[in-house]
């Protein structure tokens, strides 16, 4: 199958690109340093309907197809990591409701969160069980017409500052993890909930990565997603989307790098001449952008996959997400490299850029795991059975 | 068609305005060339008197549109019936009125309009200008089309003549036929707010000391004042500063404020970004100072130093009042 | 109360802008947007909306067929309809022409305002709104910081060289308004989505009862001549001298300029 780009997804690319450049992008720097999630471009990008692009008109949001929401993650991303998870993470929280929820249970959340008046987020992972997911130790208790939530979480993204979460815990402990988990919708202002703490990150500093708790939470009936036991699918089923957002993200800080390193180059002056007109960094820059663009492709291929329903969504969207991961750590590095002692200094983007690119070979599923998925699909096609 | 060469000339608070002075002593050199006369058409409280004194800045005549401080738009179908003998050219000077009265005196008589105009000739019996457009990149020449009606409206901004005594001493008067009625006369001044301050008509300041950004505050714009009265000139600003708050709004020169012609323009802490270069360009002397060494002022200024405004403007008013004292 | 908005598709800021050999403006391969000073009455008309001073809000543009562009930017910013008027008879139009045509747009749409911008990115005469108003016979609000209507009336607070005025007139009206109406809004994307939904209608000079002949080859002005302005001498630069050296160095230039 192919994919086209439409005059809608260039018009989409303009606005956001406008918004990014006079809003976002000059916060970036002051987010980084204070470490504070910017409220304030959240309210400007729910303002703007930016938050709604995953959900139906019907819930108040805009329904755009996945490669405008990749395009829309990508602008935002090139401004601003930590800002280009606001609507990441706001997809990644309602997924496994968009996967496994109930007509009811989407009629209830979604047009908060489609307003952005709420934040959603994703409690998957634990403190020893990152990779290892079936190794999650929480407890979801039945006790008659509801569940008690007992463990605790550890980098939770948003986590300290969603209103709603999706949690996963064990109802049937000596199942398993892969048998015996459940997913759950849980409001935080639900007692017995906390967020204790957030970590000191190396990149991406004003998304709070938090630690959470849970003692006694109480969730009804109603909040459980599917059935018991379906919570192990449910967070694969949604990992398998929701890693595209990270690819686009990856391309959009690699392309930020790019630009502000072409920038850069045209304009600073050594041994009489401009960086710019020297040929290795003539090809340095060829290679940054030829990378670049390709990740790109690959991620808008794999959103294209991704509305198809294609049954060998793991192999495109894993594929995308490793390949832009690497390259924006590459391009990043590089941008730092053209920038030379400049590039190390706060005063210019691209020091921040390859602190924040690093992330993207690491969440949501590492590079390591992303090669496991993409090697099994690799193997089925070619008729070879794998273990496990 | 007739020869003479029309011009707007505005009065205010019983007195002429200095775009009257400048324009009569440009339609007087125009006149010269067509061989006809320079006719003003006044308008504004103090036209009925002042008019004939304008003889002495090079006008063989004037017609009186009105005596009343009002909107210069409402004047227009005076001004129709006055301008209905024709002429080579009608100059207004390019100020909001000035702009309103001839764009008004163009869709009620269809007249061909220039400007604003950087100088104009008469060659070969009909009106030539030269334009600076795109920004400054391109000088045109353009002339009316052939058939077309007259007078042509030539805007002109302030500063582009400098008065002169020419001409006898005194332009013959005359009232403005009577005109017709029109709705253009119903705007009126419903309301009128002065500011505590006098502030300067920047548009007419040979000299001017502006600041941007980089003056980082109403008490930074000290200095520049004390440079600006130092070289006898007026205090200007940025779009930047204006919205910061630290000047009044009708300090700001640039796109959306005021066009100035200074034969000195110096600016501090001001970046140069073409909204701001397109109300100033045409200075004839440019000195920036800035302590961006790449900022853009640096392109087409004449003299740009790089550095800390807030040591060199005091310096520099120093040096100027050390030096004038010598 | 209904207002009409007119605004102009224009080359964007800093784009490379050039004379065809014909000595016309080269429009071709260049991005175009909304005339940003027209971006303001936009802004202004708008929040007459949200005050709920207006109910409809119509924009009007006169340009070739990708004027539409900036007709559906501007619904998507809000408002309520569009109308394009084009005509190959208006190629190369001047400010006369387009006031000619406008008014014959406006007097069949019959607002009670018409609101323009104070200028445009590439003419910079200023001249539209008050040709426009003097061909529709209709008074003139020019250069408003702030724009009110109501009571049969509207009113422009205009600033002056001190304090400022308000200048009234009553219905209907042609009004110009400055960039001190405030920051002009994004469009979001609901509005976006929304404007291709909008009507938009497409006028030719006969659906304004204007013929070709009026309007006298859309100009009344001929480029005769183009060329690149004088050389300037390059810029002479002071760097890394204490400010009393500085000092010294350009009160040496303004003297021997003698302008001290």
């Amino acid at each position: 199958m192919t994919y086209l780009l439409t005059a809608d997804h260039d018009e989409l690319r303009a606005i956001v690109r406008e918004l990014a450049e006079e809003r976002i992008a000059p916060r970036a720097a002051e987010i980084d340093e204070k470490q504070e999630f910017p409220w304030d471009l959240k309210e400007l990008l729910a303002q703007q309907d930016l938050l709604g692009t995953c959900f139906e008109e019907r819930h108040g949001g805009t329904a755009l197809d996945t490669i405008a929401q990749s395009i829309l993650v990508e602008e935002i991303a090139r401004a601003d990591a930590t800002t280009s998870l606001i609507p990441i993470v706001q997809k990644l929280g309602a997924l496994p409701i968009l996967l496994a929820g109930s007509d009811e249970q989407k009629d209830r959340y979604f047009p908060r969160l489609a307003s952005g008046e709420w934040l959603a987020a994703f409690a998957l992972t634990e403190a020893a069980a990152g990779s290892d997911v079936a190794a999650n130790r929480m407890r979801a208790t039945r006790a008659g017409d509801h569940y008690v939530l007992n463990g605790s979480k550890r980098f939770i993204t948003h986590g300290s500052v969603a209103n709603l979460l999706t949690v996963f815990a064990l109802t049937d402990p000596d199942a398993g993890g892969r048998k015996g988990m459940s997913a759950f919708i849980v409001e935080t202002a639900t007692p017995g909930f906390g967020a204790p703490r957030v970590e000191h990150k190396m990149g991406i500093r004003g998304s709070p990565t938090a630690e959470l708790t849970f003692d006694g939470v109480q969730v009804t009936l109603e909040n459980r997603l599917g059935e018991e036991g379906e919570g192990f699918k449910i967070a694969m089923a949604t990992l398998d989307r929701s890693r595209l957002g990270i690819a686009a993200q990856a391309v959009g800080i690699a392309q930020g790098a790019l630009d502000a390193a072409v920038a850069y180059a045209a304009d600073r002056k050594q041994f009489g001449q401009r960086v710019v007109d020297f040929q290795g960094i003539q090809w340095m820059l060829a290679d940054m952008a030829s990378q670049t663009e390709a990740a790109r492709q690959l991620t808008y291929a794999a959103a294209a996959r991704v509305d198809a329903q294609a049954q060998d969504l793991p192999y495109w969207t894993s594929s995308a997400k490793l390949v832009a991961g690497d390259v924006a750590m590459k391009v990043t590095t590089d941008a730092v490299q053209v920038l030379g002692g400049y590039g190390y200094i706060a005063e210019y983007p691209v020091e921040r850029m390859m602190r924040d690119a690093k992330i993207t070979q690491l969440y949501e599923g590492t590079q390591q795991i992303q090669r496991l998925i993409v090697a099994r699909q690799v193997l089925q096609r070619a008729g070879v059975s794998t273990k496990g | 068609m007739s020869n003479d060469i029309l011009f707007l000339a505005e009065f205010a608070g019983g007195a002429p305005a200095r775009s009257a002075l400048e324009l009569a002593t440009g339609a007087a050199e125009l006149a010269s060339q067509s061989g006809g006369s320079a006719v003003a058409l006044a308008y504004g409280s103090g036209a009925a008197s002042g008019a004939a004194a304008l003889g002495a800045h090079g006008a063989t005549r004037a017609i009186v549109l009105g005596d009343e401080d009002r909107p210069a738009i409402t004047y227009a179908p005076a001004a129709v019936a006055a301008a209905r003998d024709g002429g080579l050219a009608l100059l207004a000077p390019a100020t909001p009125n000035g702009r309103d009265l001839a764009a008004a005196l163009v869709g009620l008589l269809d007249l061909p309009a220039f400007g604003p105009v950087r100088a104009a000739r008469v060659a070969d019996g009909a009106l030539e200008t030269e334009q600076a457009t795109l920004q400054g990149s391109v000088i045109t020449t353009a002339r009316p089309v052939d058939g077309a009606p007259a007078p042509s409206v030539v805007l002109v901004l302030a500063n582009t003549f400098t008065p002169a005594e020419g001409g006898s001493g005194t332009a013959e008067v005359a009232d403005a036929p009577a005109a017709a009625e029109s709705a253009l006369a119903k705007a009126s001044v419903t309301e009128s707010h002065e500011a505590e301050a006098k502030v300067v008509n920047l548009e007419e300041a040979t000299v001017i000391v502006a600041g941007g950004r980089g003056v980082a505050g109403e008490e930074g714009f000290g200095p520049l004042r004390d440079l600006a009265a130092e070289l006898g000139g007026a205090v200007g600003a940025s779009r930047a500063a204006a919205d910061a708050g630290w000047i009044p709004y009708q300090l700001q020169i640039g796109q959306t404020g005021k066009v100035v012609k200074p034969s000195l323009y110096i600016g501090a802490g001001i970046s140069g970004a073409i909204q701001h270069r397109v109300g100033m360009q045409t200075a004839e002397h440019v000195v920036a100072i800035n302590k961006d060494p790449d900022a853009p002022i640096g392109e087409f200024a004449d003299l740009f130093v790089v550095g800390d405004l807030f040591q060199i403007v005091p310096a520099l008013t120093e040096e100027i009042r050390r030096r004038k004292g010598a | 109360m209904k207002i009409v908005v007119c605004i102009k598709q224009v080359p964007a800021t800093g784009a490379d802008k050039r004379y065809t050999d014909d000595l016309r403006l080269d429009r071709t391969g260049v991005e175009a947007i909304i005339n940003p000073l027209d971006e303001y009455a936009i802004e202004q008309a708008l929040r007459l909306v949200d005050d709920g001073a207006v109910e409809s809000v119509t924009y009007l543009s006169m340009g070739p067929d990708q004027a539409a562009e900036a007709l559906r930017r501007a619904l998507a910013m809000g408002g309520d309809d569009a109308v394009l008027v084009t005509d190959p008879a208006l190629a190369g139009a001047d400010e006369w022409a387009t006031a000619k045509v406008l008014a014959a747009a406006l007097d069949k749409l019959a607002p009670d305002v018409a609101l323009m911008g104070m200028a445009s990115d590439d003419a910079r005469g200023s001249l539209v709104p008050g040709a426009v108003a003097a061909v529709r016979d209709v008074p003139l609000l020019s250069y408003g910081a702030e724009l009110k209507v109501g009571d049969g009336s509207a009113q422009v607070r205009r600033l002056a060289a001190t304090g400022y005025d308000w200048i009234g007139a009553p219905l209907p009206v042609v009004a110009s308004v400055t960039d001190q109406v405030g920051e002009p809004r994004y469009a979001s994307l609901k509005g976006i989505m929304a404007a291709k939904r909008k009507p938009m209608e497409t006028w030719s000079l006969a659906d304004i009862g204007l013929s070709a002949d009026d309007l006298r080859g859309a100009a009344l002005t001929r480029v005769t001549d183009t060329r690149p302005p004088e050389e300037k001498p390059p810029t002479e630069r002071i760097e890394n001298l204490p400010a009393p050296e500085a000092a010294a160095r350009i009160a040496d230039w303004l003297a021997a300029r003698k302008l001290i």
